[in-house]
């Protein structure tokens, strides 16, 4: 529009004097992340829970290779606040980065092995979903403990079974019960999990979801 | 007589004035009064004791005892008798009303007593025993009136109430027999009675009611009371006139109806109720000769009864029972509609019933309905025809699906390899791997490819070798010979194990006994230089593992 009217302009202006010739549109790069914000680092902090500093002691490496190395982002571990803590880097390829990374830290942190949880930094649409038992059915005393242990199984059999079926993993943290895998097979997995808090057998449990599972597997 | 009487009557009359005191005392005269008073008393009341066999009181030189128990011996019966007349007065107190009448003559009021005595001892045979109870008691009456009346006066007043009461009898009389006429005097010895076989044969009579008839009841002791008083009635005739007529006019009585109003009746039909009572009980002796004669003939004439009257009896039976029942109130089977009120308790089981059955009966069970099934189920089984129910078959409507088996263990890869593999899948259908159909068909095949061998090996037609199939498995040291027997071609010993295999050894192997002590020592030595050998291997291992992770660059990544 500008040229036109320049055009425009300048042609009906020939008397005058040459046109001013504007300057070139700038071309910028895309900014990088380090950048975006205004060339401030970001951090993420993320606290340690008691029960999982010596695994995280145990585990460094395998954490903080994926982390420094693929996503670019520096990591650390303040001791005394107990906090893992991490940052951009001036070359971290993608601001999402830093997010994955703290998802893949928070999952460590809830309880999720380093294996599960580093496929939240290789798959994008993974989510962790966390409810308590006492949302679907309150439960108390000898009555809350047999849920836990329905939603077990002999040995962790009946999670193991759910976790294959729905390929979610799962961690049941005494009442509180956190879910990792894609939304459709959270559902499906939650869904499960509800069924056998309300008290369901698991055998019943097990048919539905092999029916659920067959009829998704079809679908590829 | 009289002045006997006379004298007891005075001596009576004597010891009544007697001061009590004065009896206390042994007294010659007094003791002489008191005999002759009670000789005296004791013939009075002889007429009205029949069964007394005393004439008299035998005074003259016999004991007190002795006195006193030939009082006993007339009295004791007699009281009997007086008491039931007063139980009978008590229970009908309108007779005592009827009892008292005005006398005229003693004899009179004797003659009609005994006449009386006779008509119901005729009476007897027709009449139940209360009647005889009655002329028990009316002479028992009679005797203790006159026991209690001490004094000769009294029997005037003693023979009006006799008469009274032999009034009463008359009236109580309700069967009219022959013997009702009464007052007929003429008493005469007819050629048809003698009264000396009479008493023959009443003496005879009472001797086998006696013996037969011991511990019988009163009535029957009446019964014979009364025939001993018959008996003694008839004795007394011999003493007394009176008494002959009296007997002459009950003889003449029966005579007199049998002359005069002879009819059918009179002979057979009564006779032949006297002739039963005889049979049922003590028939009074009384009937006499006249009597006995009929009954004779009545009993030659039912012998000889002919067949016409024994139909006619046997009809007449017939007919009077049939009236009867038609007389009587129908049984409640002939009634119409009968409720269970109506009838008596489970009077139904008696009866047969017909009623509708709705239900078909129950099959009864007997050897050969359960024999013709069991041959049934025999034949059955031979033939092997089951009417089994056959299921439909079911057509398949589609392929039947995958099952996914649901597994229970730990997944060994991590979440991320799975949904890479998940991902490869999409995008690269070929590098799916082996669907469990697949699995399923290669299971098959194998097993199809192991029996085709086996059978092979059977036959021996085709040989074909077993398929190498190179993999680990444990070879079994079996003999050869067993592994021939089985299959004694196609298996070859070659499989077996080889001697090295079976042991690699060298040199003299001594077991675990035989070792000497240094031998054992020597081996201990060896086992902890090999055990020192390795730890050091192991441990420079671990330092040299735990050196290369310290070099190893930062960044590699695992998996």
């Amino acid at each position: 529009m500008q040229s036109n009217e320049a055009s425009s302009s300048m042609d009906v202006d020939t008397v005058s004097s040459k046109a001013k010739v504007l300057p070139p549109k700038p071309k910028f790069k895309p900014l990088k992340p380090h950048e975006m914000a205004s060339g401030q680092v970001q951090f993420r902090k993320v606290s340690v829970p008691p029960h999982r500093y010596t695994p995280l002691h145990k585990l460094w490496m395998e954490f903080y290779t994926p982390i420094y190395e693929q996503m670019k982002i520096d990591i650390r571990m303040n001791k005394r606040g107990r906090k893992v803590e991490l940052k951009t880097r001036p070359d971290t390829p993608d601001i999402s980065n830093l997010q994955k990374c703290a998802d893949f830290v928070h999952a460590f942190m809830l309880g999720f092995d380093v294996i599960d949880a580093i496929a939240i930094l290789r798959l994008d649409e993974l989510y962790v979903e966390s409810f308590e038992i006492k949302d679907v059915k309150t439960l108390r005393g000898d009555h809350l403990s047999r849920a836990i242990g329905r939603l077990s199984g002999k040995g962790g059999k009946t999670k193991f079974t759910i976790e294959n079926a729905t390929k979610t993993r799962i961690v049941i943290a005494d009442t509180k019960i956190h879910i990792l895998g894609s939304f459709a097979n959270i559902k499906v997995a939650r869904d499960s999990l509800c069924y056998l808090i309300m008290g369901s057998p698991a055998g019943k449990v097990y048919s539905k979801l092999r029916a659920i599972t067959s009829r998704m597997a079809e679908r590829f | 007589m009289a002045n006997t009487n006379n004298a007891g009557a005075e001596a009576l009359r004597r010891l009544k004035e007697v001061d009590p005191p004065s009896l206390l005392a042994p007294n010659p005269t007094l003791s002489e009064t008191a005999r002759a008073a009670s000789q005296y008393l004791f013939s009075s009341i002889r007429p009205f004791s029949q069964k007394c066999p005393l004439d008299q009181l035998l005074v003259d030189g016999y004991d007190a005892e002795q006195i006193w128990h030939q009082i006993d011996l007339q009295t004791q019966p007699l009281l009997s008798t007086l008491r039931r007349r007063v139980n009978q007065f008590v229970k009908n107190p309108d007779e005592i009303a009827q009892l008292k009448v005005p006398s005229s003559v003693a004899k009179k009021v004797e003659a009609k007593n005994h006449e009386e005595w006779e008509q119901e001892s005729d009476d007897f045979d027709e009449e139940l025993d209360e009647d005889d109870d009655d002329e028990d008691d009316f002479e028992g009456v009679e005797k203790e009136e006159k026991n209690g009346g001490s004094d000769g006066e009294e029997e005037e007043d003693d023979d009006d109430d006799d008469d009274e009461e032999g009034s009463e009898d008359e009236d109580e009389d309700e069967e009219g027999e022959k013997e009702k006429g009464k007052g007929k005097d003429s008493g005469i010895e007819d050629k048809f009675l003698k009264i000396n076989e009479l008493n023959e044969y009443l003496e005879k009579e009472e001797n086998n009611y006696e013996n037969a008839e011991e511990a019988d009841d009163g009535d029957e002791d009446s019964e014979e009371d009364d025939e001993l008083e018959k008996a003694g009635e008839f004795e007394m005739d011999e003493d007394d006139e009176d008494d002959d007529e009296e007997e002459d006019e009950d003889d003449e009585e029966e005579e007199e109806e049998g002359m005069e109003n002879a009819r059918y009746d009179d002979f057979f039909v009564g006779k032949k109720e006297k002739s039963s009572k005889r049979k049922d009980q003590l028939v009074e002796e009384s009937e006499d000769s006249g009597d006995e004669d009929d009954m004779e003939s009545n009993k030659q004439k039912k012998r000889t009864a002919s067949t016409h009257e024994k139909q006619l009896e046997k009809i007449q039976s017939e007919i009077e029972l049939m009236e009867k029942a038609n007389v009587e109130p129908k049984t409640w089977s002939m009634q119409g509609e009968v409720t269970a009120a109506n009838r008596p308790v489970d009077s139904l089981l008696a009866v047969n019933l017909d009623f509708e059955h709705n239900v078909r009966p129950t099959p009864v069970i007997t050897e050969e309905f359960t024999a013709s099934i069991e041959d049934m189920i025999q034949k059955r089984i031979i033939e092997g025809l089951f009417n089994d129910v056959q299921r439909a078959p079911r057509l398949p409507s589609k392929a039947p699906r995958e099952v996914k088996e649901l597994d229970d263990n730990k997944s060994k890869k991590g979440l991320a390899e799975m949904y890479e593999q998940e991902y490869v899948q999409k995008i690269d259908p070929t590098s799916a791997p082996l669907s469990s159909k697949d699995k399923l068909k290669n299971e098959a095949s194998m097993l199809f490819k192991r029996l085709c061998l086996k059978l092979d090996a059977l036959s021996h037609f085709s040989f074909a070798p077993k398929p190498v199939i190179e993999d680990m498995s444990f070879q079994t040291n079996v003999p050869a010979l067993a592994m021939e027997e089985i299959a004694p071609v196609a298996v070859s010993d070659a499989a077996m194990l080889a001697p090295e295999e079976v042991f690699d050894g060298k040199g003299d192997v001594k077991e675990e006994a035989e070792l000497t002590q240094a031998e054992r020592k020597r081996r201990r030595a060896n086992k902890k230089r090999k055990f020192k050998a390795d730890a050091v291997k192991r441990s420079e291992k671990k330092a040299r593992s735990e050196k290369k992770e310290d070099n190893a660059i930062p960044g590699q990544v695992n998996g």
